[in-house]
């Protein structure tokens, strides 16, 4: 697709979006949307990393974690208010990612992907164990919502914060940052070879990627209400990057597509009841199997079918 | 044509006979959100079939009266896997989508507490039964009810035992990263300083851990002269049956509720041999009033399997609820059922051997209380030995003072 077309597509997008509150007349759908809004932000900072970069990084939920207890502990001891905390957020979790991406960004592939792992074990042991500060297991209730809990407004707001994330992740990938970290997937040697400083581009992808996820920590945070360690577990982490792999890695698109696909797709087969969880990994595996470059992928190798000179006459 | 014009006459008969005298029959949706598959789901799955055996119960009686109407209850259940997203989701179409004013289950503290967390915006009323975490009834939410009890009024009571049976060192095996069962520990660790013992180790499982020989030599070196284990079914029963296999021959107790069927899927009789389990007076034949005994005889039935001891506090959420909508007289109006609920005695339906405090089934605080039992595994078999001191009011007026 050209540019204006591309344009418009995402303001169609937006547009659809913008006008759920208005459309959606069962309010759990709205719930969901703004679940998945959340998850559009933590599958884009995934993305940088593991789709631009080609690192694949098991810890995103527990940057999330980290993002999620930072804005809920500043407010809860500072008394900071909940606009302060969410800003508080990303740069808590920026000062985490900067202390564990170093060590982790100097082994590659299947060692990386097990540091990574590692730290978001280390972050749930820590959140559970901590009692004084996490209250542990039993986790922290009542944490305050804005707007005192008005869905549609809450909305509004990771919509708003999907958007502009989104186009951020966009303009990295766009600059010549992003042509480097395109370079460090498909020749991380021949970039050193040429005088690049691979570590620091990889460095850089790391700490954004933990401070979307440290956003969206704390954007759940304040619209659940409730966070406890179980929620930033490893699990959630595959859930991230199956949201890349799902929508299309390395993708602009791919991410939000995957975020709604993983937390639309286990709600929509409760019907399944116990067989729920087993029809959503027979999906997962197929949808892996079958469409390895994901839905966006899929997606541009049927348009460049269509705009092939002579298509039609393919048969 | 004729056969249609005489039946429609006849129904028109009927109807004209009944007059206003007859019950208009409706339908009350109540929702179940719980843990069906995962971990938690030993506790879960038992609590919504008993919800539904209740259910079934209740709708072959003639259903919920509230003025001329008898409403049957439909259940709705969804699974919510223990996890506190997924609860809030199923929650959240139970209310926002199925209209259900009345969610029942919740056998687990983690997704419990993020419901309970904006619970009390909701036109709905919430029933939590087998989770066990303190801090989900402090929080005075008004249109909240709980049917067990928090896990630190039954460690209290089983430390007393503890001591009473002369141990001095104890050391502890368990889920202890759950907050509710190292509340239950620290509870016993209280009483037992007071006799003068401790606790000489406290090691860690988790839910999935199968292997627990490397806790277990650790505990065997210190040579406690009781082992207290406490956590979900599956681990605590790897726990007693590494215990002996690793030759740790001192007397041992538990906190976990589990069945006999559930144990033994894991360990055999002779390992279990002598085990205490110091829990809520829950569910076993031999503690069992006639209600028990009917409910333990109809769930094997319908469902083929030996209830959970801890089942009946969801069956009996429904028994409640249907005592509080009648006594409310309606089922609309949350907010008057949910103060009926906390103004209401014992139903005589219920299974469990409640505690009322001021002659009422839950307290101020939307916390109801058990009493305490020591049951010990004699022969394949949960029997009930003794009561445990416990102090419902006491415990009440205490619980009141938390937030």
């Amino acid at each position: 697709m050209n540019r204006p077309l591309t344009t418009l597509v995402w303001l169609l997008a937006f547009t659809a979006l913008a006008m759920l509150p208005q459309v959606l007349s069962v309010k759990y759908y709205l719930h969901l949307s703004i679940l998945a809004l959340i998850w559009v932000i933590v599958a884009q900072g995934q993305n940088l990393i593991q789709g631009f970069t080609g690192y694949v990084s098991i810890v995103q939920a527990g940057f999330m974690g980290i993002g999620a207890y930072g804005s809920t502990l500043i407010g809860i001891h500072f008394g900071w208010p909940i606009w302060a905390t969410i800003a508080a957020a990303p740069l808590i979790t920026a000062l985490f990612a900067l202390l564990t991406g170093y060590p982790s960004l100097r082994v590659k592939g299947h060692y990386f992907a097990i540091v990574t792992m590692a730290f978001n074990l280390i972050i749930v042991i820590v959140l559970v164990n901590f009692r004084e500060l996490t209250r542990g297991e039993a986790g922290i209730s009542n944490i305050p919502k804005p707007w005192d809990g008005d869905r549609d407004a809450y909305f509004y707001l990771a919509l708003t914060l999907a958007a502009a994330m989104t186009l951020l992740a966009a303009l990295i990938a766009r600059s010549r940052v992003g042509e480097i970290l395109r370079a460090i997937r498909q020749n991380e040697d021949l970039v050193g070879a040429i005088g690049i400083a691979a570590w620091k581009y990889k460095l850089f992808a790391f700490v954004i990627s933990a401070m979307y996820a440290g956003l969206a920590g704390a954007l759940y945070a304040h619209f659940q209400g409730f966070i406890n360690p179980e929620i930033f577990g490893v699990a959630q982490s595959l859930d991230a990057i199956l949201a890349v792999i799902l929508g299309g890695t390395g993708t602009i698109a791919g991410p939000v597509i995957g975020a709604f696909l993983v937390v639309f797709l286990p709600e929509l087969l409760r019907f399944a009841d116990s067989f729920r969880l087993i029809l959503y990994g027979l999906i997962l595996v197929l949808a892996t199997i079958f469409m390895p470059i994901g839905i966006v992928g899929v997606a541009k190798t049927v348009l460049a079918r269509l705009h092939r000179p002579g298509a039609r006459h393919d048969g | 044509m004729i056969i249609r014009t005489i039946a429609g006459a006849v129904a028109l008969a009927i109807s004209i006979a009944a007059g206003p005298g007859l019950a208009a029959e409706k339908k009350l949706a109540v929702g179940v959100a719980d843990a069906l598959t995962g971990g938690g789901a030993v506790y879960g799955l038992p609590q919504a079939n008993a919800v539904k055996m209740a259910a079934d119960e209740i709708n072959a009686a003639g259903g919920i009266k509230v003025g001329a109407d008898a409403y049957k209850i439909d259940v709705i259940a969804y699974d919510d896997k223990a996890n506190p997203t997924e609860a809030t989701n199923a929650v959240r179409k139970l209310i926002d989508r199925d209209g259900v004013k009345y969610v029942l289950g919740f056998c687990c503290s983690g997704s419990t507490s993020a419901v309970a967390s904006f619970i009390a915006k909701e036109k709905a009323v919430m029933l939590v039964g087998n989770a066990a975490e303190r801090s989900i009834t402090t929080q005075k939410i008004p249109n909240l009810v709980r049917t067990r009890p928090p896990a630190d009024y039954t460690g209290q009571a089983a430390g007393t035992f503890i001591a009473r049976k002369g141990h001095k060192r104890v050391a502890v095996v368990g889920a202890l990263e759950v907050g509710f069962y190292s509340q239950y520990v620290d509870a016993v660790e209280k009483e037992l300083k007071k006799a003068g013992g401790e606790i000489v180790a406290r090691e860690v499982f988790s839910l999935r851990d199968r292997d627990m020989t490397p806790q277990l030599t650790k505990i065997r070196a210190l040579s406690p002269d009781a082992l207290l284990v406490v956590g979900y079914v599956e681990p605590a029963a790897f726990v007693y049956r590494q215990s002996v296999e690793l030759g740790i021959n001192v007397p041992r107790y538990g906190f976990t509720s589990g069945s006999e069927e559930q144990f033994l899927r894991v360990t055999t009789s002779e390992q279990m041999e002598g085990v205490w389990d110091l829990r809520p007076t829950e569910l076993t034949l031999l503690s069992a009033s006639k209600n028990g005994i009917a409910y333990h005889e109809n769930y094997a039935r319908i469902f083929k399997a030996s209830p959970s001891p801890s089942s009946p506090y969801a069956y009996d959420q429904l028994y409640a609820l249907k005592a509080a909508i009648e006594a409310a007289g309606t089922v609309d109006n949350t907010e008057a059922v949910a103060k009926a609920l906390r103004s209401l005695p014992v139903p005589p339906q219920v299974v469990m051997q409640y505690q009322p405090v001021d002659g009422k089934m839950f307290d101020e605080n939307g916390q109801a209380y058990t009493s305490n039992g020591a049951f010990q595994w004699q022969k394949g078999k949960w029997v009930f030995v003794e009561d445990l001191p416990s102090d419902a009011k006491a415990y009440s007026l205490f619980l009141g003072t938390l937030k």
